[in-house]
């Protein structure tokens, strides 16, 4: 998941290449084509797929691809993120919530023209679960998946699982492949999919993805995607109104404004359920004690943190799930009060000034931004922030290895509020760095992931995440927009909340 | 301004019972040069801005309105105005002082590894040219071997080995400029070592010590002089480069480097974040180089004798 978190960072790389020349390329566009063919779609994203087998990669820039090329039994709204059939037509619960009933949907093809069966669903599920792939976590809770016929296929459970369409739906990582595709296909470089792009071919300059005529939803409009790697957003800015591609998600952030009454460029923005964080070692004095924790998270203007990070393209927030979800809890306890601060490190007992080493990554440059911000509003409270950029790599393995006063990131692409709180704030989290253990956190959490009334399940989250905020586990900070653009005429394309780029229904001017 | 020995302000003072003036007095020698100097206006005016840099580095807070991180989020990328006649960054961060503060970070690695270079340079370059033989080979081939990497590229690889900041920066551009110090250096020696002078010299005892700090070094410096003034030129902007690719100095502190890269990504909407960072660079590294080309006009013997003579 930690993979997820890569995207929108990267639209905000804005160091690193010139600020002109996409690429040194003057293509007369007659028509709106790019350099791709007539009715060819070319976006511009930030960074090249590391590979395609959608069970094994972690990294967004493939994700970005592999949206158009597989299909999951069910998939997010684009709306609301709730989830909706699309391999599974329908599917229901047995009393005991245990076991899952999913009925496949009829005259699905994968590319190759075989014909898609509940064998498929079985093989690609038990795939990631014996292999042990990126997300068998999601299968915790499966103790088997079975095809009774060829239209059925049966999930049973060892507990209650109420999110479990989030859990094989979220995202493409848990796409369906066709049988046995992992011993036919190199699926590091091939795919076989049920979605409506095929992928052609893809090197260093980009990936070309042709129209899938016998997609079970209609074959998309355009003849193809192809996806080209713009590092520098203000050359993919650049790029777009050259007319050199169509569509990028690399927009950097201080020209929001300005490209919000830009005749030659589209934009379209919503707020993402990626959140930003700083998270404070409980291992390093004097960070183990709560106070000064609240004392930093008190002194934090988090409304001056989003401006310099992202020129208002993000809303601050004191939790971490956005406004708009229906688990969105409002709950603000903090109000920016340097006086404040002071008293609360005075209780703690601290003597002042601390010194606070703060890991960011110049891979994300808003954590960069955003840290000089934090180090300019916790200075005057007698916090002494050292900003240490570290470059990706090393950020990560200073991570795991608990080297940190203090470092800053985002999680990209949750649904579920398990997905928001399980892995970072359970005492025994696969991503809970900071070393929170909080038994009344732990019960929540336990309770709500088993919990089959939504009601209830939302207010055992709100307390957990009532908790999580007061001890400051995590110091959350904003969930920035989700903000792409594409070229004027441009139809059939929606900017969602969960960073999923899908093309299928996209009309070229 | 004459050739004539002008010792002092007792001219008429008769010479007192000590050895004879040595061939080169130098006092009035240096005198002489700033006088040159002066007459050269290019270098004059180089100097001068340079002074002042130097003073602005020095009483940098001081001069500064602001301090080096001092954010107002309702200022963001301002452009110029009397308030902030630099305008402001993507933090609200009054660029003037900004670049007020930078000077110092700038000035203070370029000295340094500077002062580095030429003392580590120079000695490697006295021993070489001096005793010749196996010494001069071993040395000289080690400076050609460090040589042989671009500059600014064995600086970044010191640096990547070392680990970013100021002080490994210093090190970084030091070790660049080493090779440079000591060729000059060298080169110059080579000559000075035959003269007659130094020949007499020796024949009458003197030891080597005596020979090198009394004969060989101050006649052989005026190339090396020269060298420091166009040394100092690339450090500065060795160093705002390493910054611009993030081997400086760490952010927030100011360092017009890290401004340049920084303001790169605002050129649309901001110019004025990177282009005064940018004409500080230019200013100083170009002040440096014109100074470097009068002196070395000025400490040139036969330029020298040709300035006097012309009265120009």
């Amino acid at each position: 998941m930690r993979t997820n978190r890569l995207l929108p960072l990267a639209a905000a790389a804005a160091l690193l290449v010139t600020a002109c020349g996409g690429g040194g390329e003057s293509v007369d566009t007659g028509g709106g084509g790019g350099g791709g063919g007539d009715n060819v779609l070319v976006a511009a994203v930030s960074a090249e797929p590391d590979q395609f087998d959608p069970h094994v990669t972690n990294a967004y820039a493939s994700f970005q691809v592999l949206e158009n090329v597989y299909d999951t039994l069910v998939v997010p709204s684009a709306e609301d993120l709730t989830m909706q059939p699309s391999l599974a037509e329908s599917w229901t619960t047995s009393d005991d919530g245990l076991s899952w009933t999913f009925t496949l949907r009829d005259g699905v093809t994968f590319h190759d023209g075989s014909e898609f069966d509940s064998a498929d669903v079985v093989y690609s599920f038990k795939r990631i679960i014996d292999e042990e792939l990126s997300n068998a976590y999601r299968f915790a809770t499966v103790s088997d998946v079975t095809a009774p016929d060829p239209r059925t296929v049966v999930v049973t459970l060892t507990r209650p699982t109420p999110n479990l369409l989030e859990l094989i739906g979220s995202f493409k990582g848990m796409a369906i492949v066709s049988e046995n595709a992992a011993d036919e296909l190199d699926l590091q470089s091939e795919a076989n999919g049920t979605g409506p792009f095929q992928l052609e071919s893809s090197d260093a300059n980009a990936t070309v993805l042709t129209t899938f005529d016998d997609h079970w939803g209609g074959a998309p409009s355009i003849d193809g995607v192809e996806f080209r790697y713009i590092t520098e957003p203000t050359a993919a800015l650049t790029a777009l109104r050259n007319g050199e591609i169509q569509w990028t998600d690399n927009v950097p952030p201080q020209n929001v404004a300005d490209l919000e009454g830009d005749e030659e460029v589209e934009l379209g923005s919503v707020t993402s359920v990626e959140y930003f964080y700083m998270s404070m070692n409980y291992a390093v004095p004097p960070f183990d004690n709560r106070d000064v924790r609240r004392a930093i998270a008190t002194a934090i203007d988090r409304d001056e943190v989003t401006q310099a990070a992202r020129f208002g393209a993000a809303q601050p927030n004191q939790t971490a799930i956005p406004e708009g979800s229906p688990f969105f809890l409002e709950y603000a306890p903090f109000t920016p009060d340097q006086d404040a601060a002071r008293q609360l490190l005075e209780q703690a007992g601290v003597q002042t000034p601390i010194t606070m080493g703060l890991m960011v990554t110049d891979e994300y440059p808003e954590t960069v931004a955003a840290a000089q911000v934090i180090a300019s509003q916790l200075e005057p409270v007698g916090i002494d922030v050292e900003i240490q950029e570290e470059d990706f790599a090393t950020w990560l393995d200073r991570q795991s290895e608990g080297d940190f006063d203090a470092f800053m990131l985002s999680w990209i692409g949750n649904i579920d509020p398990a997905d928001f709180y399980e892995n970072q704030h359970l005492s025994t989290g696969g991503s809970n760095y900071q070393g929170y253990s909080n038994p009344q956190v732990d019960d929540l959490l336990t309770r709500a992931a088993t919990e089959p009334d939504q009601a209830a399940r939302k207010a055992l989250y709100d307390q957990a995440a009532q908790l999580i905020v007061d001890d400051v586990s995590y110091l959350y900070l904003y969930n920035p927009d989700e903000v792409q653009a594409w070229a004027p005429g441009l139809t059939g394309y929606q900017v969602r909340a969960d960073s999923a780029i899908d093309f299928a229904n996209v009309e070229l001017p | 301004m004459t050739q004539l020995p002008t010792p002092g302000a007792t001219p008429a003072a008769p010479p007192p019972a000590e050895p004879l003036p040595t061939a080169a007095p130098v006092r009035p020698r240096w005198r002489e040069t700033l006088g040159l100097l002066a007459r050269n206006p290019t270098a004059a005016v180089s100097a001068v801005v340079l002074v002042l840099i130097v003073l602005v580095a020095v009483f940098d807070e001081t001069l500064a309105p602001d301090g080096p991180n001092e954010q107002d989020p309702s200022l963001q990328l301002q452009p110029p105005s009397w308030a902030h006649p630099f305008g402001t960054d993507e933090f609200g961060r009054d660029v003037f002082s900004r670049v007020i503060l930078g000077a110092a970070t700038s000035l203070r690695v370029g000295f340094l590894s500077v002062a580095f270079a030429l003392v580590v340079g120079t000695l490697i370059g006295l021993l070489a040219g001096f005793y010749g033989t196996w010494v001069d080979d071993v040395l000289m081939r080690l400076m050609d071997v460090l040589f042989a990497f671009p500059a600014v590229l064995l600086a970044i690889a010191i640096v990547a080995i070392r680990g970013a900041g100021p002080a490994n920066a210093i090190l970084a551009i030091g070790i660049v400029y080493v090779p440079i110090f000591a060729r000059v250096t060298r080169a110059s020696v080579l000559g000075v070592r035959e003269e007659v002078y130094v020949r007499a010299s020796r024949s009458v005892g003197a030891s080597d010590w005596r020979l090198i700090t009394r004969h060989v070094l101050p006649n052989a410096a005026p190339p090396i002089i020269v060298q420091t003034s166009v040394s100092l030129a690339f450090a500065v902007l060795a160093e705002a480069a390493l910054s611009f690719l993030g081997l400086g100095p760490r952010r927030p502190d100011p360092s017009w480097g890290l401004m340049l890269a920084d303001g790169r990504g605002f050129i649309e909407q901001a110019w004025w974040y990177a282009v005064f960072p940018g004409l500080a660079i230019v200013v100083t590294v170009l002040c440096f180089n014109l100074l470097g080309d009068g002196l070395r006009d000025v400490l040139d013997p036969r330029q020298r004798t040709l300035m006097a003579g012309s009265g120009r």
